[in-house]
């Protein structure tokens, strides 16, 4: 039997890999920013194990700091979003080709 | 035994509600999933002992987060016929397929300690206070204590990267340029 931050370790690296799949397989930018929330939250999920696996404290203090970055990424990620959409009234990858991308 | 019962049906849980996000239509449904998901973290963090970890995330991620995210889903109004479900080609899911095996073959090792073992030489070496409290507050004044101490400078730079992060989202939201803004 695994111990429980192993059994973290496991569900944050499944967790990691939903989160891609998202953002490989969606073309909205709405549902591919969830996706990188997903994986934001795995990578936080393996801080706090690792944490409690090795008795320190520094991961539960780095995953503080991965959330305030998570936070201000999604507020200019939105700001984004909504300015894309004012001027091209889309938000589909495929339809943002301004870039020749 | 029960600690690790309701740890496995959360984690579960946990990816089988980000699988069903993933391939959901519509986004507002999307997001209302990834709360859930969240709260799911949210235990799974408390049933480790990181109490401080587990009110953070439902208070910022849960609350804060999730709430800008509705708001603009909400704001956009995105009409229906202009959404989509995910789709892949073969060869993406044959890709895929691989690097999950990939992933977790290299996941098998960590579980078996190769890079879990060098972590903890790593603590043994720092030999900080042992983690697991004695009383439920006991974590916080534990994080604070590091937070406050070690990590002094990163707290500050973060302070100053949320600043420049709510000018930044203003200035790219913003509907007209300064200059073309009359004054009344």
């Amino acid at each position: 039997m695994l111990s429980l931050p192993e059994l973290g370790v496991y569900f944050s690296l499944l967790l990691f890999l939903v989160g891609l799949f998202g953002v490989m397989c969606r073309k909205g930018i709405l549902l591919m920013m969830l996706s990188i929330e997903i994986m934001l939250n795995a990578a936080n999920l393996a801080f706090v194990s690792a944490s409690v696996l090795t008795n320190t404290m520094d991961g539960q203090v780095i995953m503080f700091f991965v959330m305030a970055v998570a936070a201000c990424e999604a507020g200019v990620g939105l700001a984004l979003v909504v300015s894309i959409y004012r001027a091209r009234a889309t938000v589909e990858t495929d339809d943002l080709r301004m870039l020749r991308g | 035994m029960l600690t690790e019962i309701s740890f496995l049906i959360m984690g579960v849980f946990a990816v089988f509600l980000s699988l069903l996000l993933i391939t959901r239509k519509w986004p507002v449904t999307a997001a209302m999933l990834l709360v859930v998901v969240m709260m799911l973290i949210a235990g799974m963090y408390g049933l480790l002992g990181a109490h401080f970890s587990a009110v953070a995330q439902i208070i910022v991620y849960a609350g804060a987060i999730m709430v800008v995210f509705i708001f603009v889903i909400m704001l956009l109004n995105i009409p229906a016929k202009e959404l989509n479900y995910g789709r892949l080609t073969i060869m993406e899911i044959v890709l895929s397929v691989a690097g999950v095996v990939v992933a977790l073959v290299l996941g098998t090792k960590v579980g078996q300690g190769h890079l879990l073992s060098s972590l903890n030489i790593l603590s043994q070496s720092h030999a900080r206070a042992p983690y697991y409290p004695a009383e439920m507050n006991e974590n916080v004044k534990n994080v604070a204590a590091l937070m406050f101490t070690d990590y002094l400078w990163a707290f500050e730079l973060i302070s100053f990267l949320i600043l420049s992060s709510i000018i930044g989202a203003v200035v790219i939201a913003k509907k007209e340029k300064v200059s073309d803004v009359k004054p009344t």
